[in-house]
């Protein structure tokens, strides 16, 4: 199922219309996406080469850069209309976003990293201990307490998939969170991911080039795709403006 | 979890930075608050040697010359002033005592100040402190009480080489109860009988002065430390130390007489039946203006002190003036000190921000990592900057109480080196405005670090390192 085919559902995690972006300076725009519709709870794989944009497409998504043009819809709020700490707040309420490698918080304890995120959403201090407990408690972290740094890597990821679902995010982002893995844990964190959001009910975009991860997910799209949306909208809209015209 | 507890954990990731940071800032801290909380002590320090005296009287050639003389010890007053004149003045005016002291003669270094037995019943050193013996007694009126069992004879010779030794002069010479001792004429370093003198056969010393061997003086008491210069004196009577000078100028006359005579001259120990009023000299006479009971200042004071001053024989001064005038003069010093304890302070302060312009590196991953967890960029501004107050409150709080051990091992070195009795004020206004000052310190320190985490790319820190 491609963007073309998606039909817009009227609670969409995510909606994305027209956006495009350019690093300044660059010749040719690093992101374009015609339109892409994400709904509640569903769980696409983005795909793409080097340098095609995944990455920056969910910086974009997260409201951490801003678009040339194009609007970003999450949860049915524009968040690039968002300013400021009003943005980030939103962010932190609405989006979680797993990385490569993980970013949690070293001099932090497991349960403190996802209490961290719960914390700058605005939870209160008892819902955030007794949520990161149980959430941790249920991926598995039978150290809660110990320091990030000193959980073995498969840990440390699931504590990372702990604080991104803290906040019952209705999106998140995963960027290549596999990427340092062999191909079994990558299958199996892969898994835990998905199983995660599908309990939390967020919808998941997965940032990934390796080919192996198409199969786990029911809805694929490729950056070259999104990017042909876009030339396709255009060309639409051309051909409107000139009917229109004649 | 907080804010704060994200500080403390920032604080404790980089724990050397931490600590040599806030060291830094309470060694600042604690130099500023000894200075601060010495200056008012040094000030009380010199009030305790003029204690309850209101005038002093000298024949010196200025009032601080006079002040720091008779009751300083800086040096020997130069001129004299008879007993006619002390007796004039002392009847003369509404006075509740006025006390001869003279000096001249030295121990080991020590000064010697011959005086009255009033010196110790009437001169409070420091007011409402008087006089203590440690040991033995005071000096006592001719006929006055001995302690039991004391080998002391009451003839009149014997009275007037009575002394007593203040703290610190003890502690220097050694001196204990009932040692007899030779003074020596002049400061120089006479010695305790029986041990060995620097002095030559001839009695002449290192210094110019000699050693008067004719005349040996008893201890008959150590004084408890007052906290004042006077700690550091002996204490005669002053026929004792007529009968010193009385002796010299004897011999002198007839060394004279024998050398005009072609013969050699003997050395003629002279008594205190032999004074006369040639000999009756005096340096200096604490003056206590008559007072209500109870009260420390006297109406009459301005009054007696104009008229003495009319009197052109004489300096009359008024020691507390004198004092706050020599502050006057050394408060340039003073303040000298306070600048270079505010240089190392602002110096700490940049200490502050290049611990935490050097941390901010190392911190963009940690701080894109908060903004994409909801935190704002003003949060991460606060952040930066209530970190930086932190050190400056730590380094505050670690400062005051260097402040207070040094403030403390300071007065006790004072005390025990120079006599000096200082007692460190830690008032509370000067604690609060120092810990404000310092964590303001911190606040502004800490601007340009938390504009650089305000700044931090969100984007281009989330990327896996290279």
């Amino acid at each position: 199922m491609t963007s073309k085919d998606a039909t817009t559902l009227p609670c969409a995690a995510l909606e994305i219309t027209g956006l495009s972006f350019g690093y300044p300076g660059a010749k040719r725009e690093t992101v374009r996406v015609g339109t892409l519709s994400i709904a509640a709870g569903e769980q696409v794989l983005l795909t793409g080469g080097s340098g095609s944009g995944k990455s920056t497409l969910l910086n974009l998504v997260a409201g951490l850069l801003e678009p040339t043009a194009g609007s970003v819809r999450v949860d049915g709020r524009d968040i690039h209309r968002l300013r400021g700490p009003a943005r980030d707040a939103f962010r932190g309420r609405t989006i979680g976003m797993i990385f490569q490698t993980f970013n949690l918080l070293p001099g932090f304890s497991a349960r403190e990293n996802v209490m961290l995120a719960m914390m700058l959403s605005g939870a209160g201090r008892g819902e955030q201990h007794d949520r990161a407990s149980a959430l941790l408690g249920s991926l598995g972290i039978d150290r809660p307490d110990a320091d990030v740094a000193r959980l073995s890597v498969g840990q440390q990821q699931r504590v990372a998939v702990a604080r991104a679902v803290a906040c019952r995010p209705a999106l998140v982002l995963a960027d290549e969170p596999t990427a340092s893995l062999d191909p079994e844990n990558a299958n199996s964190a892969i898994g835990l991911i998905q199983e995660t959001c599908r309990q939390s009910g967020a919808a998941l975009v997965c940032v990934s080039h390796d080919p192996s991860m198409r199969e786990r997910f029911a809805r694929v799209e490729s950056m070259a795709e999104l990017s042909a949306s876009m030339a396709g909208m255009a060309s639409t809209a051309s051909t409107a403006s000139t009917g229109s015209h004649a | 979890m907080s804010d704060f507890a994200i500080i403390l954990r920032s604080l404790r990731a980089r724990l050397f930075s931490t600590v040599t940071t806030v060291l830094t800032v309470a060694v600042a801290v604690g130099l500023l608050f000894v200075l601060l909380s010495m200056r008012d002590a040094g000030r009380q320090a010199f009030d305790r040697g003029s204690g309850n005296m209101h005038l002093l009287v000298t024949r010196d050639s200025s009032p601080m010359v006079s002040v720091l003389n008779s009751v300083f010890y800086a040096n020997v007053p130069q001129r004299a002033i008879d007993w006619a004149k002390y007796n004039q003045i002392a009847a003369g005016f509404p006075l509740e005592w006025a006390i001869p002291v003279q000096q001249g003669d030295s121990y080991m270094g020590q000064p010697v100040l011959a005086t009255t037995p009033e010196f110790f019943t009437r001169f409070e050193p420091s007011v409402g402190e008087p006089w203590k013996a440690a040991e033995g007694r005071l000096l006592r009126d001719k006929g006055g009480a001995t302690l039991p069992g004391e080998a002391v004879s009451d003839d009149a010779d014997a009275h007037a080489f009575e002394v007593v030794v203040g703290s610190r002069a003890a502690q220097a010479t050694g001196l204990r109860l009932y040692d007899k001792i030779h003074l020596t004429h002049g400061i120089a370093q006479s010695r305790q009988l029986g041990a060995a003198a620097v002095s030559g056969d001839d009695g002449k010393t290192d210094h110019g002065g000699h050693v008067h061997k004719e005349y040996t003086f008893i201890v008959v008491g150590i004084l408890e430390p007052t906290g004042s210069v006077h700690d550091r004196a002996l204490f005669c009577h002053l026929e004792g130390g007529w009968v010193l000078h009385a002796h010299d100028r004897h011999n002198a006359d007839h060394d004279c007489e024998t050398h005009g005579e072609g013969e050699e001259g003997h050395s003629h120990a002279v008594g205190v039946g032999d004074l006369t009023d040639a000999d009756r000299l005096i340096t200096g006479i604490y003056v206590r203006v008559a007072t209500r009971p109870g009260q420390q200042v006297s109406g009459a004071l301005q009054t007696v002190f104009d008229q003495l001053r009319r009197d052109a024989t004489i300096i009359v001064a008024q020691p507390n003036q004198q004092i706050m005038g020599l502050f006057r003069i050394i408060g340039s010093i003073d303040q000298i000190f306070v600048a270079l304890a505010v240089v190392v302070m602002l110096s700490s302060g940049v200490g502050i921000l290049l611990s935490l312009y050097n941390s901010m590196s190392d911190r963009r991953r940690q701080i894109a990592v908060l903004r994409v967890l909801g935190a704002s960029r003003g949060r991460v501004f606060n952040l930066v900057l209530t970190e930086s107050a932190v050190i400056g409150l730590l380094g505050a709080v670690g400062g005051l109480i260097l402040g207070v051990i040094g403030a403390v091992v300071t007065s006790a070195v004072l005390k025990r080196e120079i006599g000096l009795s200082i007692t460190p004020s830690f008032g509370p206004e000067w604690m609060l405005l120092v810990t404000v000052a310092t964590v303001a310190l911190g606040v502004v320190a800490g601007l340009l670090p938390a504009l650089l985490a305000y700044r931090t790319s969100v984007a281009n820190n989330l990327r896996p390192a290279a």
